[in-house]
């Protein structure tokens, strides 16, 4: 039996997560996952239905964020606000630290310059750990434009990281 | 150290060819402390992002306490509702019962009211008495005259 204490309440971080990534505002993303969580409770008689509750919940987020993304005519907030930068714990100077946060950042920002489905994709697979078939669940899409998706995602950051390390040294 | 494997799994990342163990073990190399210096760019595509994203407790707080105001609100609801709904058939029955009592008595009505006690008969009858005293064309047929009330009522003689 799914309840929606232990099930359903405790993906609320990972819902979060990929609103965060499709809308860009850490208020708007909350409202999201917000409006998922009543909406997945409105449905609870097709919970027992349901292959993977989990991935119904993500794409529920995801459709909500969507319509947000879209209402919002993209008033994204500054990256800065949006991600806590948290130390990234592993290099040892202050200096190596702030060079290390600038990549991190530009990780995010170069991300945040992708098509949606490309950013969604991505996430999904990269933070959340989902394998390309739950990615097609929730996306509605087929496994293999997941991995076009994520390969175009890659190959774009790769080329912009690259080129702009480069002009570092 | 064995940077040829990671820097294999690198170039199967960027065709999106690597499987979730494959990213698993990238993950675990860049959080390293020490990896060689022209691979530290990459560490930022491996960074955690998702400790620093998360929803506190009193969201939960907040959502459960959303959910259990609509279940209240549902519940009043369907218990007016089913109200309503049990009295309405009675409330139709008592509706036909009363039309029927009501139209079923105005029918009765001039059959039924003079004749409800002794004195009303001993009305009637002085009532007929009367009648034969000033007509006594008819008086003889007085004695005739059946005493079964309706029979009475039907044949009272035209005067």
């Amino acid at each position: 039996m799914i309840s929606f204490h232990t099930d359903i309440l405790p993906l609320k971080n990972e819902l979060y997560r990929l609103a965060l990534r499709i809308t860009m505002n850490t208020a708007e993303a909350e409202d999201v996952v917000q409006e998922t969580m009543m909406k997945v409770w409105n449905r609870r008689d097709q919970w027992n239905q349901i292959e993977s509750i989990e991935a119904f919940c993500l794409t529920i987020c995801r459709n909500l964020s969507l319509d947000k993304m879209r209402r919002m005519d993209n008033q994204t907030q500054s990256l800065d606000a949006a991600y806590d930068p948290k130390d990234q714990g592993v290099a040892a100077n202050p200096e190596e630290q702030a060079v290390q946060r600038d990549r991190v950042q530009l990780v995010r920002q170069l991300i945040s310059m992708l098509p949606e489905k490309q950013r969604s994709c991505m996430q999904l697979r990269d933070m959340e750990g989902k394998s390309y078939k739950d990615i097609a669940a929730i996306l509605d899409i087929t496994e293999e434009q997941v991995k076009v998706n994520i390969f175009r995602a890659r190959q774009a950051i790769k080329e912009r990281f690259q080129k702009i390390e480069k002009m570092r040294k | 150290m064995d940077y040829k494997y990671i820097e294999q799994l690198m170039e199967r990342y960027w065709n999106a060819e690597t499987t979730l163990e494959e990213e698993s073990i990238l993950r675990s190399f860049f959080r390293q402390k020490d990896i060689p210096a022209e691979m530290e760019p990459l560490r930022a595509l491996f960074a955690d992002e998702a400790s620093s994203q998360q929803l506190g407790d009193d969201f939960d707080a907040r959502i459960l306490e959303m959910i259990s105001k609509e279940e209240t609100a549902k519940t009043v609801k369907a218990r007016e509702i089913s109200l309503t709904h049990r009295l309405m058939p009675l409330f139709k029955a008592a509706a036909v019962v009363a039309i029927i009592l009501t139209i079923g008595g105005a029918l009765q009505a001039p059959w039924d009211n003079t004749w409800n006690t002794p004195q009303d008969y001993a009305r009637v009858q002085q009532d007929l008495d009367s009648v034969a005293a000033v007509s006594p064309i008819q008086a003889e047929n007085m004695s005739d005259w059946s005493t079964d009330s309706t029979k009475i009522l039907m044949e009272r003689p035209k005067n």
